[in-house]
């Protein structure tokens, strides 16, 4: 009740947040009237902050690569990667068990299942698991690549593709691991060209 | 205030590919040096690096297949059950690992299915009971609040 005398010029009922016509009888100032001509995007709020002029706001500091395959760095590209990867090879593989077991006459309904089961979980994960070894292997590459020469471009993508080709298949003598290393170094050169024809727009 | 909805992890579809990403990595680097180690302590003396090598290329993408399958199937149940429940707390985790458990061993039988969903769920409660346990050990304690003051309008009809 001590309050109610203070109240000034009782505005509270209006919703319009305008000030009151003032003794001079100019227009009342509404706040679309300064705020309506404020324009703050992103680029400028950046600046603005970096004058120290806003402190109080948090920007992420990390940067996100543009485009339709944002990434915020070695551990997404890695995750992202190998996790697609993974899943498109298991996907692929387990396709071709699926038309390889359904292949062949069984009579039996469930000998049928058993046989189809087992063909796609024989050569589904085999797949699987070697795209996403290589996956993994060439993202790595990549992030070490990058940071060591500190830039990204296609050469760093080309090359990591070319080493994990050859150390893939580095066990099974010089020819062999040549031949994956020229194979994979091409899929990493189409993938990169891929990318930047369709999603760096 | 971060156990409600870790604002970290990207939205629910593609937190999936991101988890079985992140899991096959695990699988396979920790399969790989756990192999090396027991390959090359299993070989003869001249072999070793040959023996570690050639147990690290039969076992460690199987390993990390293994761990992708079910970092994947996981987060799909999670993603799942967030979406019926529309709520985000750690009984979707334990549920999930239920249930991923109990798919993963479903082609040996409903006993199998049930100790492995069991098993599952009991290991991701203790994860999540850990996790619980450490974020109220490290919390900062509870700020005291003002008490709200009424506002100067409340007997603005009055006198």
């Amino acid at each position: 009740m001590a309050f109610a005398k203070d109240a000034p010029n009782d505005s509270h009922d209006d919703r319009t947040y305008q000030s009151p016509t003032d003794q001079f009888g100019q227009d009342p100032v509404a706040v679309s009237d300064f705020l309506g001509r404020v324009n703050l995007n992103s680029a400028q709020i950046r600046e603005i902050a970096g004058l120290g002029a806003v402190d109080y706001i948090k920007f992420d500091e990390q940067g996100i690569t543009p485009g339709a395959l944002p990434s915020r760095g070695v551990m997404d590209d890695l995750c992202y990667g190998t996790g697609t990867t993974y899943l498109a090879g298991l996907t692929f593989g387990g396709t071709w068990g699926l038309i390889e077991g359904l292949r062949g006459h069984t009579p039996n309904f469930k000998l049928r299942i058993n046989t189809v089961l087992n063909s796609v979980t024989r050569r589904g994960p085999y797949i699987g698991n070697s795209c996403g070894i290589l996956a993994m292997g060439y993202n790595s590459i990549n992030g070490i690549i990058s940071s060591m020469r500190g830039r990204h471009d296609a050469v760093n993508n080309v090359a990591s593709g070319a080493l994990i080709g050859a150390i893939f298949k580095s066990t099974a003598g010089i020819k062999a691991a040549t031949t994956a290393s020229v194979m994979c170094a091409g899929v990493a050169g189409a993938w990169t060209a891929l990318k930047q024809h369709f999603f760096k727009h | 205030m971060a156990r409600y909805g870790d604002y970290t992890r990207d939205p629910c579809p593609w937190v999936i590919l991101n988890d079985t990403g992140g899991a096959f990595a695990m699988g396979a680097i920790g399969s790989g040096i756990w192999h090396f180690v027991k390959g090359a302590k299993n070989s003869p003396k001249g072999e070793r690096i040959i023996g570690a090598v050639t147990a690290v290329k039969a076992r460690a993408p199987v390993l990390g297949g293994n761990f992708a399958v079910w970092g994947g199937l996981f987060s799909t149940f999670d993603c799942t059950l967030k979406g019926i429940r529309q709520k985000e707390d750690p009984w979707n985790l334990i549920a999930s690992g239920f249930l991923t458990g109990g798919v993963l061993a479903a082609r040996g039988g409903i006993g199998a299915s049930a100790r492995s969903a069991a098993f599952g769920a009991f290991a991701l409660a203790l994860i999540e009971g850990i996790s619980i346990a450490a974020s109220k050990f490290f919390a900062p304690p509870p700020m005291i609040q003002m008490p709200d003051l009424q506002p100067p309008n409340a007997n603005v009809s009055g006198t």
